[in-house]
């Protein structure tokens, strides 16, 4: 019985022992996947900055401006040569004309128009 | 009593034990006592590494929000030098020679040393960084760290300044806002493994502290026209140096300011100090006629002189105690309006004459010259304005025409801007706001209004003579299409050596401000020793009607200048 009891005490500190060291193991194995994902998440953050940065770079009006000077022997429009765009004629719709129900009132107190003018609206 | 050997021996061997026990327990104590802080300094080091965490140095953004300095993790390169064989570190400088394109006598010199760390290369570019990694050469590493990158290259160098391989600002707003830029260090005692390697997990962990974000009030766009035509004037008249300011002169929100020569922010090799020298803010030098605003500002406000009072100019010849001062073409009679317009020397003096030292003393200080403006950039200078008990005898006819006085091109666009904004003379500044990386202000700076320098109705005379000097008189060239301009030619001789006014060194200038009556933009151009051509008329008035006629496009397209001008009224009545 004794020895019994010995044996169950013995077993019991070695799998406890046995646990404390897998969650030892555990905690640093945890650790260096957590790294190493930790590590490509910072690499995936600095590509994405470099990205934006040479975006950012390739856009710059000076490295457009150099570009087209030297390259493309390109040179500015002045205002004059621009040419405003209308908008689109599609959306131009003349504006219906509803005629005006005149009642006694307005006969009276209303100023009547010498000419209408049909506009169009954008 | 009889005690048997064998029991002797027991107990003999007992002692030996309990002696031992005794000594083991006596050096525990000790050990536990005396030496306990020693080893657990030692047991530390061996399980734990400090490390010091960089904090985020705050990004720059013009006033529109595109960042102009931002960090860029990078690598950098070193040696374990006492672990590389002998043999090897020939071949190593070989393969590294052309990546790095630094001296043979440098490697050489860093590989040959007995240690276990050493820098090769810091902050290398992507393109070096992947090459050297090819190469996968042993006791080569690499360490991660920040670098100031600048996507618009010399844009604004001197603006935005730069900071140096320690992530301190050295120039510009980087160095002025170096406070609030650099945030600060945090620290980490992170766990090793039992190969020393580190490990994500931490025992203790101060986070470090973010810089913060500047928003400048410098226009990306408006910066490059105004770099653009710079350039183009200082190529075209072989200049010393150049520079040019434009500013809101509302409410003194700098919009552009260059300087030629200039320095690619991310190259900064081998940079010699008129690159470096921001010589629209530190730069003196006689700003010739366009001073003359100071007698015009002057003869108006004391209400001593007015816009069709005729002077003689005495055929371009008038003597003043031993001196005779010249106008560059002989006029006799002309109104003071045309004085300004055709920039004669002779009338203005006689106006300045009528006025007195005292008050022309007085309207310079009020204009801002001879002062620091204080402009929140690093090197303002203050300027030279000598009180009158210290004036010759010949001062009156030389300080009104922008001589013996000494000034910057910001000084300029201040006092320029005040004449067109009604008087107010404004703070010139750069940063209009500084934010946290959440995007929330932590601190703004409004415009500050420095002084009422001339009263509005001075103001709006003055704007209308100067508009006379862009229609009719010397500034014919700085006409913008579409818009009214007005402003003032300069053309100075620059001083010899000897103290002679030099015959073939000028300093060309123009300021002025557009549209005339409703000024949204003013503008300070100074063109250093151009050759063949030095009239400012010539040289600087084109840069400033191509400027004012790009940037108040571009001021349109963004919002009608109407609303900018209404803006502008309500910062006015809050000032």
């Amino acid at each position: 019985m004794r020895i019994s009891k010995f044996l169950t005490l013995v077993l019991l500190l070695t799998s406890f022992s046995l646990l404390y060291v897998w969650q030892q193991t555990e905690i640093f194995r945890m650790a260096y996947v957590g790294q190493s994902n930790v590590t490509n998440f910072q690499d995936l953050l600095d590509k994405n900055t470099a990205l934006r940065y040479n975006i950012g770079r390739s856009a710059s009006l000076v490295r457009i401006g150099s570009r087209v000077d030297q390259d493309l022997a390109f040179q500015m429009p002045q205002g004059y040569r621009l040419v405003k765009l209308a908008p689109k004629g599609e959306n131009l719709r003349l504006t219906r004309q509803v005629p005006r129900k005149e009642s006694i009132a307005f006969r009276i107190f209303g100023i009547k128009r010498q000419a209408e003018a049909k506009t169009i609206n954008p | 009593m009889y005690i048997s050997n064998d029991r002797r021996r027991i107990e003999a061997v007992f002692l030996l034990f309990i002696i031992f026990l005794l000594f083991c327990i006596a050096r525990l104590f000790f050990i536990q006592l005396f030496r306990s802080s020693y080893l657990y300094g030692i047991a530390q080091k061996q399980h734990n590494l400090f490390v010091e965490l960089e904090p985020r140095r705050g990004t720059i953004y013009d006033t529109n929000l595109k960042p102009q300095a931002v960090n860029m993790s990078v690598d950098s390169l070193y040696a374990s030098a006492s672990e590389i064989p002998a043999k090897a570190k020939e071949g190593i400088i070989k393969s590294l020679l052309p990546i790095l394109n630094v001296e043979r006598a440098y490697l050489e010199d860093r590989l040959y040393r007995k240690k276990s760390f050493i820098w090769l290369a810091r902050k290398l570019s992507p393109g070096q960084s992947e090459a050297i990694k090819k190469l996968n050469i042993k006791g080569l590493g690499f360490i991660k760290e920040s670098k100031r990158c600048y996507p618009n290259g010399y844009l604004a160098a001197h603006v935005f300044g730069f900071a140096g391989l320690d992530n301190k600002g050295l120039e510009g707003v980087e160095l002025y806002y170096d406070g609030y830029l650099k945030g600060q260090p945090g620290w980490a005692m992170f766990l090793r493994d039992a190969r020393q390697k580190r490990l994500n997990l931490w025992e203790k962990m101060v986070l470090p502290k973010d810089g913060y974000d500047l928003v400048l009030t410098i226009d990306e766009v408006i910066q490059y026209i105004a770099e653009r035509e710079l350039d183009k004037a200082y190529k075209k008249y072989h200049a010393n140096s150049a520079s040019i300011v434009v500013m809101d002169p509302n409410t003194g929100a700098i919009l552009a300011l260059a300087n030629r020569p200039t320095y690619d922010l991310n190259e900064r090799i081998n940079l010699s100090v008129n690159q470096l020298r921001n010589h629209a803010v530190c730069d003196l030098f006689e700003p010739g006629s366009v001073f003359k605003i100071v007698t015009l500002s002057a003869a108006f406000q004391e209400k001593r002189v007015s816009e069709e009072d005729r002077f003689f100019c005495e055929n371009g010849a008038y003597r003043v105690a031993s001196h005779v001062l010249h106008d560059h073409r002989a006029h006799g009679w002309l109104t003071f309006r045309e004085v300004i317009e055709q920039s004669s020397n002779i009338g203005t003096t006689k106006v300045a004459q009528i006025l007195g030292e005292n008050v022309i003393y007085k309207y310079m200080k009020l204009l801002g010259f001879g002062n620091k403006l204080g402009i929140d950039l690093p090197g303002e200078a203050v300027g030279i304005v000598k009180e009158p008990r210290f004036w010759s005898k010949i001062s009156i006819a030389a300080i009104p025409i922008g001589q013996e006085v000494g000034v910057t091109t910001l000084q300029l666009a201040s006092a320029i801007s005040a004449i067109a904004n009604g008087g107010d003379l404004m703070r010139p500044y750069v940063v209009k706001e500084v934010r946290d990386k959440y995007e929330q202000t932590i601190k703004s700076f409004p415009p500050l209004l420095i002084r009422n320098s001339i009263s509005a109705d001075t103001a709006a005379r003055a704007r209308k003579v100067l508009t006379g000097v862009v229609e009719n008189g010397t500034g014919k060239l700085a006409q913008v299409t579409g818009f009214s301009a007005a402003g003032k030619t300069g053309t100075a001789q620059k001083l010899e050596p000897n103290g002679a006014y030099s015959h073939n060194k000028f300093v060309a200038t123009f300021i002025g401000f557009a549209p005339a009556q409703d000024p949204v933009i003013a503008i300070a151009v100074c063109v250093d020793e151009p050759h063949p051509y030095y009239y400012g008329g010539v040289v600087a008035a084109p840069v400033f009607k191509n400027v004012a006629s790009d940037t108040l496009r571009y001021l349109q397209a963004i919002q009608p200048l109407s609303a900018r001008l209404s803006g502008s009224d309500e910062i006015k009545k809050n000032n």
